[in-house]
């Protein structure tokens, strides 16, 4: 059994030559693993809500003094929190393999004169900043580079 | 509602998608150090000490990455929450439920801009 889905999804701009079926959703869309992996792709949406959040607050206590601050880092500490930085960072790890994997899929073929650089190029690029950007925030965060 | 939305969607789109690319690049360094490292004692106690990151905050380059890790992700969570309620069959209430996630992300980084300028 299938449900109406968005009445404007697909819909030609004008007739159309040959008729067509409005658009349908199986019931039990979700139920294919792809389906579920795009589903927990857009779950993630609840963790990068509050992760922004959470660090909204911190940033605010160090704008208000070394209590607020001190307050922030013992809060860190509490179990939840803890558990939540772990999801947030496992969420964040799947984003970014899934979307650093279709971002070179979705490229056009060409920018006006420029030529986007090969696939696997790309890929690579995403990567590369993505662990340059990483390795640049735990060394200055974690204090190795003053 | 779903009017405004469709005419905010270029720029609503632009947001998430900082969010989802710049966001999630941002991401691990801030919680591998503040969110488990500090907590768990693997990073040094001097090196989240309020001072040092106070004044790592407070320059031009950490104001801006600290605002990027505050709205970026707001913006990314709003729009697949929105993407996941549709999904979910709730096309009807879709007006209802983009416009209120999308003003929580617009409250959110307008409060994060206010953050990093008071530092």
């Amino acid at each position: 059994m299938a449900r109406s889905w968005n009445p404007h999804a697909m819909q030609p701009h004008g007739p159309a030559r040959t008729r067509t079926a409005p658009p349908q959703v199986p019931d039990r869309f979700w139920s294919a693993p792809r389906m579920r992996r795009y589903l927990l792709f857009d779950a993630t949406g609840l963790v990068y809500l509050l992760i922004g959040f959470v660090i909204l607050r911190a940033v605010w206590a160090l704008g208000d003094g070394g209590e607020a601050w001190a307050r922030v880092l013992r809060d860190y500490r509490n179990p939840l929190y803890l558990l939540f930085h772990a999801v947030t960072l496992l969420s964040v790890i799947y984003v970014g393999v899934r979307f650093f994997g279709l971002f070179p899929k979705a490229q056009p073929p060409r920018i006006g004169p420029v030529k986007p650089p090969p696939r696997p190029v790309l890929h690579a690029l995403l990567y590369a900043a993505w662990g340059v950007v990483t390795l640049g925030l735990l060394l200055v965060l974690g204090g190795v580079i003053a | 509602m779903k009017t405004l939305l469709l005419k905010l969607e270029p720029v609503v789109w632009l947001l998430f998608g900082m969010g989802i690319m710049l966001g999630t690049i941002l991401l691990p360094g801030w919680l591998l150090v503040m969110g488990l490292g500090a907590p768990l004692g693997l990073v040094p106690e001097s090196a989240v000490a309020f001072d040092r990151m106070h004044a790592l905050a407070a320059n031009p380059l950490g104001r801006l990455v600290l605002l990027g890790l505050i709205a970026l992700p707001l913006w990314k969570g709003a729009h697949h929450l929105r993407s996941l309620s549709v999904d979910g069959g709730g096309h009807a209430r879709d007006g209802l439920v983009g416009g209120v996630l999308y003003a929580l992300a617009l409250a959110g980084s307008v409060l994060g801009i206010l953050a990093v300028a008071r530092l």
